[in-house]
């Protein structure tokens, strides 16, 4: 099974560096981008996958200050998931540019020149909040993986197993002076990552924000797009979710109520998106400002009506479902619903992105923006990246916070009294008896 | 033999298919469906010359031994390279010469600009006082077909390659045969011309061979208004009209400042009448009557929308309003058949015409029969305006076109009596009408010798094709009713083996080989005193031209023939429908007859009213269209005479219903690579009895789609109503415009317009207080959005052309363009039109998002692009509020032939893939001042520097110049209280203002429906 998902998966990271080479080769030109529509797909692609990768944090980091044990059954899970996003969104930026070869212009790097990045430009400021962003989450990543990775180490079957683990290990024995230091570095770490999570998608916002265009040109971005990144984060974390828990049998671990829980997340966030949506529309009309209003009447009525009701229905009507406890218990139906929460959110990207560019200020520029099939086949490669990514780690790193898990069971408790047996998943809830 | 030419050559020999007469074949060929959905270049990507390294040194050297002998002497055509620098040649440089580019029986006198001898830039003349520095789009873009690399590069001889000195001694055996019997059997066939040398050398020529013709076909001419003049005047005069006079004028059907003759003196003098200074100012009217929306609708004060067929109806209605006012008019009044509105517009354009008396001026468009024409002039003797807006000249060195004398020689090559026909510069089998099958007579023709710069259309019937010299490699001259005569000069040795026009008529005239410079010469020893002959001159070569004032005819108008005629021609009203429609044949903008169809900077220039490039289309109204249930590209079949093309439907508001316009020069078979079958050629329609407007013509039902390459989105009609309500709402303060009379009661109306918010910035604004300070203003009441701004810009600036394929893609190129607004009601909307280059933002949004500082301020207030830093984010371009800034998706100029990047100016990088790019101010022209008044130790001056859209516009309706000096022509006009900033209410502080368009209207139609 695992062999088959990989071949897909490589084949689609096939895709995407055939299509980045033609891209390379050939010139922006192979996508559908023109005059007044900028950036496309690209860029539609990039925000989502950076918000994909704000759900592993998230989890990680916030639910593990605030104690929220049931996130130990999917936190390295959701933490992998943001590190593969993140490399999978750092591909868009850094080709959709003209000049690829040159891209090394964004870092600030000392040169005889005294030349230097634009330290107004948001642009640059992605570049940071992003590289920080992916640095802090693989640190925590890996920190939090290192018992399991001795864990992995000690049970190594060959040799180069056993070498890389413990490599990788950095000689965890288990000790209580290691698990105190470990403690403490996870707990730092967790802080530093926290308003990570509010900070990478705010300053992605502000790609959007800074800028003039009606429609990109609101205050409300950051906070809109930090809802909107955990609502996307948690839909893609559910999804995936549910395939690894069906296809490895972890239903005992990652449990239903645990599921319930990310889909009460998916609620709130995807409730605070859709305000938000309306919001961004009374304020265009309270402005008074034409060109405002004009985008976001045309983003309704216009030439991509289409996919802002796709966004509409996929981001506000979807999660309202999550109300009842039935559905929310239900895991054919939440994986549905997942699924339009992905979709919507793309689109929703897509909706901000290009219907702006599309119709702004001078109708004489006014032009319709469609992706071309080289658009198409980046984006699909992109998956493939992400899921041969995900699968390598699958097959190669411990999936589920082992040492974490051991922690929370009942066995775990110091007090435990060997009286009437409560349920696991209680426990693991950190739900009193 | 290089590739290009195998290509011409060999589809030369082929037997032409003619592509567009057999629908059912156009639309069963998979091949030809391709050809026609092709993105442009066949083969851009073929290296076209085989012009490799040495012999592109010595065109080098050439050029540089020919700059270095300036052009006011005599020069050397020997090709080495100097030695020793020749006086007056400094590397670097721009030196500009005088010369004049040959249209017809018009030309543009013209500055070129020579960089170490090669010609890339062209400007008008200063010394020309009609014309000035203006050119236009035409002149602008000749440059590129000086260096067109499909031009002819070898004298043909049956296809096989020869020399020039061959063809002399093959015409010396010929002249012998023609010299025993009289000519008799030969024929010259030109191009219609208007020049002092070759008027005489076809004397000579007539003289030698007194039984042979020489008469010049043009498919696009004056015909109409000559047969016109000779019934109301009974002689050959020419109409000369003085719009710097005219209060009131009422043109029917007359583009006169698009694609009428003299245009560009026209837009020069009409504008001149719309630079409004202050309150106190008048400016002219206009009214318009036409059926299409054409460039001089962009400026009508008034417009009536009426079949073509039926202007003469209107001008008879004018005529008996204008009688029953006391006006001795010759003509039989009858019931005008015109719709209600046009009653009440008659009544008050008669009245208004009567008010402005010896200022009105009533005209004509060559498109319309000789009979509206004579009752043009009748009413204008009758308003007692000769003398004053329209006096008539015999039109000096001229021979004009004459379609009747054509169609008699086509009839005698057919009987055989034509034994040699020599074909210079012009292309019957290609632009004659469809019903002569000029074809059919060509081939009865024993030997045919062509001049012309392409293997063309005519070249397989041509035994000799000789390659003809362009007009910036040699030496002529020109002179028609405007107020002077000039010299074609030489710029450049020719690239290629060929003759020059004049070259040629002296060979046909004298029987030998002369060269250009001595029979031009030998012609101005009329012209200039003997006895210092040699310096006047050389005067004339520094000058380019000498005055020349054509005597003013004093004409009488023979009522008698005028009565007669009209009582002929009485108004007949077709009633036109879906199954009988109106067809009228218009030159382009762009290609005009098709003599530029091989220059992609034409092909790819916006149409000034439709906004089409790389095609032509049928042109309907939104009301033909829902009646015929076609849509915008819907390929259609047009049938009208027997004959059958296929164009693509566009749908442009204010086109008279049932009325289909056709453009002209389009469809070429053997144009080149850029411009071979481009469009369709509306020839192969064309009857010679009535070549420009007829009814009969009928359209098929939708035959598939070809879409068409709009640069702007066709918005505004078959957009959803969202946009075009959003449209409706900003229009008024992108383009703000107040009536004469608002503007006198409140002449600071543009600020009312858009709410201005108290403008605060984040961050510490730069002060711009000292030195130079650059910054343009663009007048919007002379703006005629001719786009002669965009061609200049695009020669000075090295822009790219990117094809069909990518302006319908949305990546045109050009630096400055021309937007095109309607506004009002779909069936007669006005036309707005604002030129929109980079504005030079002081508080510039692009910059502020660059996250590598590419784009930045210069001290001097300049938005300057660095494209060596620049990566290609295309953030700046979104943030762009008037989205001016244009990338370079591919490698655009690659693949440019070597001959082609001659015409590249060597001040201007040429742009990578990858990298931004927009208007700088032309910021090369602004160092290259800086650098000369520093030399000569002096201040800048103002109006030293002209941006290459300031320097072209021909209405000088655009100024650049330092806004701190208090004297310059920018300041004062940002001064007046038209002047507004695009989008200004976003604290952009561009540099580049406007001044808002006034109209004046009749205050008798301001009433519903005609206001425009």
């Amino acid at each position: 099974m695992w062999w088959v998902l990989f071949g897909f998966a490589s084949s689609g990271t096939l895709i995407l560096l055939g299509s980045l080479g033609w891209l390379v080769w050939e010139g922006t030109g192979v996508w559908g981008l023109n005059n007044p529509v900028g950036w496309g797909w690209a860029i539609v692609n990039f925000v989502f996958w950076v918000g994909i990768g704000h759900a592993g944090t998230l989890i990680s980091a916030i639910l593990f200050l605030l104690r929220q044990k049931w996130r130990t059954s999917i936190n390295r899970f959701a933490e992998a998931m943001t590190i593969v996003a993140v490399i999978c969104a750092g591909i868009f930026p850094g080709f959709h540019v003209g000049r690829f070869w040159v891209a090394y212009y964004l870092a600030p790097v000392p040169n005889q020149m005294g030349v230097w990045p634009n330290f107004r430009s948001p642009l640059l400021w992605d570049v940071f909040a992003v590289g920080t962003y992916f640095t802090v989450s693989l640190m925590f990543w890996y920190v939090g993986m290192v018992p399991d990775l001795a864990t992995l180490r000690d049970r190594a079957k060959t040799k180069i197993r056993r070498l890389v683990f413990g490599f990788l290990s950095l000689g965890w024995r288990g000790g209580n002076r290691q698990w105190q230091h470990y403690e403490v570095a996870y707990l730092l770490l967790a802080g530093l990552a926290t308003p990570l999570v509010l900070s990478v998608h705010s300053v992605v916002s502000t790609d959007f924000a800074t800028s003039l265009l009606p429609g990109w040109h609101t205050t409300i971005f950051p906070p809109y797009f930090v809802a909107g990144a955990i609502f996307s984060g948690f839909g893609m974390v559910l999804t995936l979710t549910l395939i690894a828990r069906k296809v490895y049998g972890l239903e005992n671990i990652i449990t239903i109520g645990h599921l319930e829980k990310m889909n009460k997340i998916i609620l709130v966030t995807g409730s605070m998106v859709g305000y938000a949506y309306i919001m961004e529309f009374f304020i265009s009309w309270y402005s008074g400002n034409i060109y405002e209003v004009f985008t976001f009447v045309n983003r309704a009525f216009g030439n991509y009506a289409w996919a802002y009701w796709i966004m509409m229905t996929c981001n506000v009507i979807t999660p309202q479902f999550f109300w009842f406890k039935r559905v929310r218990r239900s895991v054919p139906m939440m994986f549905v619903l997942s699924i339009f929460v992905n979709i919507g959110m793309w689109f929703e990207r897509f909706v901000i992105t290009v219907t702006s560019l599309s119709r702004d200020f001078l109708p004489s520029s006014w032009d319709y923006y469609a992706p071309t099939l080289w658009d198409i086949l980046t984006f699909v490669g992109s998956f493939g990246l992400f899921f041969t990514l995900f699968l390598l780690f699958l097959r190669f790193l411990p999936a589920i916070a082992m040492s974490e898990v051991k922690g929370v069971l009942p066995q775990a408790d110091p007090h435990r009294s060997d009286g009437p047996a409560q349920s696991e998943e209680a426990v693991i809830e950190g739900a009193a008896p | 033999m290089s590739q290009a030419h195998d290509k011409n050559s060999r589809s030369g020999n082929d037997n032409p298919v003619e592509y567009w007469r057999s629908l059912r074949h156009r639309k069963m060929d998979p091949a030809y469906r391709e050809m026609l959905e092709r993105e442009f270049p066949e083969g851009i990507t073929e290296k076209p010359l085989n012009l490799n390294r040495r012999s592109f040194l010595t065109l080098m050297g050439a050029s540089l031994a020919l700059a270095g002998l300036a052009s006011c002497r005599r020069p050397e055509e020997k090709i080495v390279p100097y030695v020793s620098r020749p006086e007056g040649v400094i590397p670097g440089t721009v030196q500009k010469y005088a010369t004049s580019m040959p249209f017809g029986t018009e030309f543009f006198t013209l500055l070129v600009h020579s960089r170490e001898g090669r010609p890339v830039h062209v400007s008008g003349n200063d010394a020309n006082p009609l014309t000035g520095r203006s050119s236009n789009v035409w002149a602008n873009a000749s440059i590129l077909d000086l260096y067109d690399p499909d031009r002819s590069q070898f004298v043909l001889n049956n296809g096989a390659e020869s020399s020039v000195a061959a063809f002399a001694d093959a015409w010396k055996a010929l002249a012998e045969k023609h010299a025993v019997d009289k000519g008799t059997g030969l024929t010259v066939l030109s191009g219609s011309f208007a020049s002092p040398t070759l008027h005489r050398l076809r004397r000579e020529f007539l003289d030698r061979y007194p039984s042979a013709r020489w008469i010049a076909y043009e498919p696009v001419d004056d015909e109409n208004i000559r047969r016109g003049m000779e019934t109301a005047f009974g002689r050959n005069v020419q109409p000369v009209y003085d719009f710097s006079r005219a209060d009131v004028i009422l043109a029917i059907d007359a583009d006169f400042l698009g694609t009428e003759s003299r245009s560009l003196a026209n837009a020069r003098s009409f504008a001149g009448r719309r630079h409004v200074v202050k309150e106190t100012d008048g400016m002219n009217r206009l009214y318009v009557v036409e059926s299409s929306l054409t460039q001089t609708t962009t400026m009508a004060d008034h417009r009536l929308v009426m079949p073509a067929s039926r202007m003469f109806d209107f001008l008879l209605a004018v005529a008996g309003e204008l009688r029953g006012m006391g006006l001795s008019i010759p003509a039989e009044s009858v019931t005008p058949n015109i719709p209600e509105t046009g009653k009440k517009w008659v009544e008050a354009v008669a009245s208004d015409l009567v008010r402005a008396g010896k200022s009105a001026l009533v005209l004509a468009g060559r498109k319309q029969p000789p009979h509206v024409h004579a009752l043009a002039a009748a009413i204008n003797q009758a308003l007692g305006n000769t003398g004053s807006t329209v006096t008539y000249k015999a039109p000096p060195f001229t021979l004009a076109s004459d379609s009747g004398e054509f169609v008699s020689l086509v009839r005698d090559m057919k009987a055989g009596a034509v034994k040699t026909l020599v074909v210079l510069n012009t292309n019957p089998v290609y632009a004659a009408p469809a019903d002569l099958d000029v074809r059919a007579a060509m081939e009865a023709v024993e030997t045919v010798i062509q001049l012309s710069s392409h293997v063309d259309e005519t070249s397989p019937f041509a035994a000799w094709h000789v390659p003809r010299h362009h007009y910036l490699e040699s030496w002529g001259d020109v002179g028609g009713m405007d107020e002077c005569i000039g010299v074609i000069q030489p710029l450049i040795a020719p690239l290629y083996q060929g003759m020059s026009v004049v070259e040629l008529a002296g060979l046909l005239a004298t029987g030998s080989m002369q060269k250009g410079y001595d029979l031009v010469r030998e012609t101005w020893k009329s012209f200039l005193p003997p006895s210092s002959f040699e310096k006047k001159w050389e005067k004339v070569l520094h000058d380019g031209l000498l005055r020349h004032e054509v005597r003013k005819e004093m004409v009488q108008l023979d009522a008698a023939a005028v009565r007669s005629l009209l009582a002929d021609t009485k108004p007949k009203v077709p009633s036109l429908s879906p199954r009988n429609l109106e067809i009228v044949f218009q030159p382009s903008l762009a290609v005009f007859d098709g003599r530029f169809a091989n220059n992609g900077w034409l092909q790819e220039f916006p149409d000034p009213v439709t906004k089409l490039t790389w095609d032509n289309a049928a042109v309907m109204s939104p009301g033909t269209a829902e009646a015929l249930g076609l849509e915008n590209n819907d390929l259609v079949r047009l049938s009208y005479g027997g004959r059958e093309i296929a164009l693509p439907v566009w749908i442009m508001p204010g086109q008279a219903d049932f009325s289909i316009g056709v453009t002209l020069g389009y469809g070429r078979q053997f144009a080149g690579r850029i411009g071979s079958n481009v469009g369709g050629n509306a020839y192969r329609l064309r009857t010679y009895a009535k070549p420009f407007i007829d009814t009969g013509l009928k359209l098929s039902s939708s035959l598939g789609k070809h879409e068409l390459a709009c640069v702007q989105d066709h918005h505004g009609l078959d957009t959803e109503k969202i946009a075009r309500e959003g449209i409706r709402r900003r229009l008024p303060q992108l383009i703000r415009e107040a009536t004469l009379d608002e503007y006198r009661r409140k002449p600071d109306f543009v600020d009312e317009i858009a709410e201005t918010p108290d403008l605060q910035s984040m961050w510490d604004d730069h002060v711009y207080d000292e030195g130079n300070q650059w910054g343009m203003a663009i007048d919007l009441n002379a703006c005629i959005g001719c786009g002669a701004c965009t061609i200049a810009c695009q020669s000075e600036n090295n822009v790219p052309i990117v094809g069909r394929e990518q302006v319908l893609n949305g990546r045109e190129m050009h630096w400055i363009r021309v937007d095109r607004y309607f506004h009002g009601e779909v069936e007669n909307p006005a036309v707005r039109v604002q030129p929109v280059g980079c504005m030079q933002c002081e508080m510039a949004p692009c910059e502020q998002v660059c996250p590598v500082g590419a784009t930045s301020h210069d001290e001097e207030g300049l938005n300057t692009m660095a494209y060596n830093r620049c990566i290609g984010t295309r953030y700046c371009s979104n943030n762009c509020p008037y989205k001016v800034r244009r990338f370079n998706f591919f490698n655009y100029t690659k693949d440019l032939p070597e001959i082609v990047q001659m015409a590249q100016n060597p001040d201007v990088t040429v742009r990578f893939r990858g990298v931004m790019e927009k208007c700088t101010y032309c910021v090369q022209r602004i160092q290259r001042e800086k650098i000369a008044a520093k030399r000569e130790d002096r201040e800048l001056r103002d109006g030293d520097i002209r941006p290459a859209c300031e320097e072209t516009c021909p209405t000088r309706a655009i100024v650049f110049g330092n806004i701190l000096d208090p004297n310059s022509r920018v300041t004062q006009w940002k001064r007046r209280s038209r002047d507004y900033a695009l989008l200004g209410e976003f604290n952009l502080r561009p540099r580049t203002t406007y001044l808002a368009r006034l109209t004046n209207p009749n205050p008798e139609l301001t009433g519903k429906g005609n206001e425009t």
